[in-house]
């Protein structure tokens, strides 16, 4: 019996009515991870649950991995007060009023305000059911958006500015202005791949609110004119994989995909693909390869998936942050923001929302979020084609253009930045998919001289030039960055053949 | 190719269900994907019997399907070691102290290996297996209680 059975079984019985709080059992994979069902079971919430009169909601991770797991008590009649609590750390005494009164600054996860508009406002507060999202907004700026003609959209998309969230950053707008030039049949791809080391922002969006990315799929579909979307999500994002398509289930059953819903009669077939492992296949290209059943390996560029995507016709291929973002553009004051996957040595792990327009720096993110300062000898950003952020740098701000998907790891003082580094080279060795010789040679070789016990910089420098000129896509490209990056930042980690 | 082991009790439900399943999909190329994905949901893993019945069903020489199999990291192309779990060792797993876990409990390798980076960081260190199963913020005391608990998922 779910937790849910349990309680509808408990409720019936008691006919419990008029709830005075909601209490939400944070079971995403983060919950699931940490036991959450059975410390529930144990600690015996769901009784006491009943016994305050509180509903139970069954949701997904806040973003606040850091807590998992936890449950977060909210009053129905209350001002966004909640409070969670790590069963862990906590005597076993859990008292809802307490929970609901106690404002703690750790548990506002959207760091910098905004939480009511942002991607995350849903985030940890939905059941899985259509109507809750909808009833927190879901689908309202759609409905708003369809009543414009398609090229106000692709201007107002031109006009935010906003760039794509996997990493790259390529203007959105004219991404879909560039596919919608073109003569359809039309395409479009999530990438939800996700498949960086250190990145899991896109794995808690679709657990969390998958109906953001539909309302972002569909605003898309309409604008460029597509009819066939594809989502291709990371084979081992299970849970994420399970929500988006109940979701996608519901929007279909209830008419948000079809002509019921959206303008001019359109129908939009959105097509859920799970992936099968590999960093390479987070490359816009590859997803094309797979999802036509050719093996997964890059395609030259050009020609660009605008002009010639799958099956060889025009396609836009967006991460599902990028997407999501576009249901935020439509407010009166849209807050850029942008997801970041917070991890290593800080007090509070997780997903959260920054700001997208530089105006915090390093420090102030690394303070909110629970890092000890003095303790972090720097920063990684985003993984095997990351760079690292030396701790004198923390008073410059974020730039979005070093942030790439948004992976932040922070190290302790006991992480030997070298062993970092071969790790990364290693990991790209074994993820390079063999297709171009650059790649498939040179990270063999990278981390055969990142091995050495005295390196020899001149060479490791010729063969990453060689590497980021010569690659045929953006692993093989960028492998040899968070190298680059460690021997300027840590120039004494090696003892280095000089140049 | 290897073949299903067809003595287990079970084996030909299971490749029964995975041809009723594998007709479910239409018989275009661009379904490969989604046919792997069935024969591991079904077999566990890619037997020599499921690339023939892909091939045969989505009209793809047979060396083409393999050779994409082969390219998936994810796809088994051997029978799983049942009861096994892997220890992440991505960057923020290996920071957690993965490595000293994995040395302290002294579990042998084929039921303890390691595996890349399972994307739950802000709880590292994590372990999965083959189902898909992942546990996170592990101790030494956590990964013992794993073989002995029943949480396989």
């Amino acid at each position: 019996m779910t937790i849910k059975q349990t309680l509808l079984k408990t409720i019936l019985d008691k006919s419990s009515k008029n709830p005075v709080a909601k209490l939400f059992i944070h079971r995403g994979t983060c919950g699931e991870a940490t036991d959450i069902v059975s410390i529930c079971e144990k600690l015996g919430i769901i009784e006491l649950a009943v016994s305050l009169n509180a509903e139970i909601v069954e949701t997904s991770c806040d973003g606040r991995c850091w807590a998992a797991p936890s449950v977060t008590a909210q009053k129905i009649d209350g001002v966004g007060a909640s409070y969670s609590r790590r069963f862990d750390r906590i005597d076993l005494d859990i008292n809802i009023e307490e929970l609901t009164e106690v404002l703690d600054l750790a548990t506002v996860h959207n760091v910098f305000d905004d939480g009511a508009t942002g991607l995350t406002s849903r985030f940890g507060q939905l059941d899985g059911t259509l109507l809750a999202a909808v009833e927190l907004g879901a689908y309202a700026v759609a409905e708003k958006v369809f009543r414009q003609d398609q090229k106000n959209i692709l201007s107002k998309i031109e006009e935010s500015k906003l760039s794509g969230r996997g990493g790259a950053h390529f203007p959105t707008g004219l991404k879909w202005k560039l596919a919608a030039q073109n003569e359809g049949p039309r395409y479009l791809v999530v990438n939800a791949e996700e498949g960086e080391p250190g990145v899991f922002k896109d794995r808690h969006l679709l657990e969390a609110d998958p109906h953001r990315l539909i309302e972002g799929i569909l605003i898309c579909c309409y604008a460029v004119g597509v009819e066939k979307a594809f989502v291709y999500i990371n084979g081992q994002a299970h849970k994420a994989i399970e929500s988006f398509s109940a979701a996608l289930e519901q929007a279909r059953i209830s008419g948000i995909t079809g002509p019921e819903f959206l303008p001019e009669k359109m129908a939009i077939d959105i097509e859920v693909r799970a992936g099968a492992g590999g960093y390479v296949c987070g490359e816009e290209s590859v997803i094309l390869n797979s999802i036509e059943g050719e093996r997964p390996v890059p395609r030259f560029k050009p020609p660009f998936a605008t002009n010639e995507g799958l099956w060889g016709m025009p396609t836009v291929i967006n991460n599902v942050e990028t997407l999501a973002a576009v249901t935020t553009l439509w407010q009166d004051f849209p807050p850029p923001t942008k997801l970041v996957s917070l991890s290593g040595n800080v007090a509070r792990p997780g997903v959260y929302e920054v700001p997208a327009d530089e105006t915090l720096s390093w420090n102030g993110f690394l303070l909110s979020v629970g890092a000890k300062l003095e303790t972090v000898p720097a920063i990684l950003l985003g993984g095997p084609s990351g760079i690292f952020v030396h701790r004198e740098k923390f008073e410059e701000r974020i730039e979005m253009k070093n942030i790439g998907a948004g992976g932040i790891f922070v190290l302790s003082p006991n992480t030997s930045v070298r062993e970092i580094t071969n790790s990364l080279a290693s990991y790209n060795e074994r993820e390079s998919c063999g297709e171009c010789t650059p790649c498939r040679e040179g990270t063999i070789r990278l981390t055969e001289l990142l091995k050495q016990e005295t390196v020899d910089l001149k060479k490791v420098e010729e063969l990453i030039e060689v590497m980021e000129e010569a690659s045929l896509c953006m692993l093989g490209g960028m492998a040899g960055r968070p190298v680059k990056s460690a021997i300027e930042n840590f120039p004494t980690t090696w003892s280095w053949v000089e140049r | 190719m290897i073949p299903f082991d067809v003595t287990s009790d079970d084996a030909g439900d299971r490749l029964a269900n995975f041809e009723k399943q594998l007709l479910t999909l239409p018989a275009l190329k661009s379904y490969l994907l989604p046919a792997f994905h069935i024969a591991q949901e079904c077999l566990d893993w890619l037997p020599r019997e499921s690339i023939l019945g892909i091939a045969n069903h989505l009209r793809i020489p047979l060396s083409e399907v393999y050779a994409t199999a082969t390219a998936y990291s994810e796809l088994r192309l051997e029978k799983p070691e049942y009861g096994a779990w892997y220890m992440c060792t991505g960057v923020a797993c290996e920071a957690a102290g993965a490595q000293r876990i994995m040395d302290a409990v002294e579990i042998a390798p084929e039921r303890f290996g390691r595996t890349d980076c399972q994307f739950l960081c802000s709880l590292a260190p994590v372990c999965t297996n083959h189902h898909g199963k992942i546990l996170g913020r592990l101790t030494e005391n956590r990964v013992r209680a794993i073989f002995v608990e029943d949480v396989g998922g």
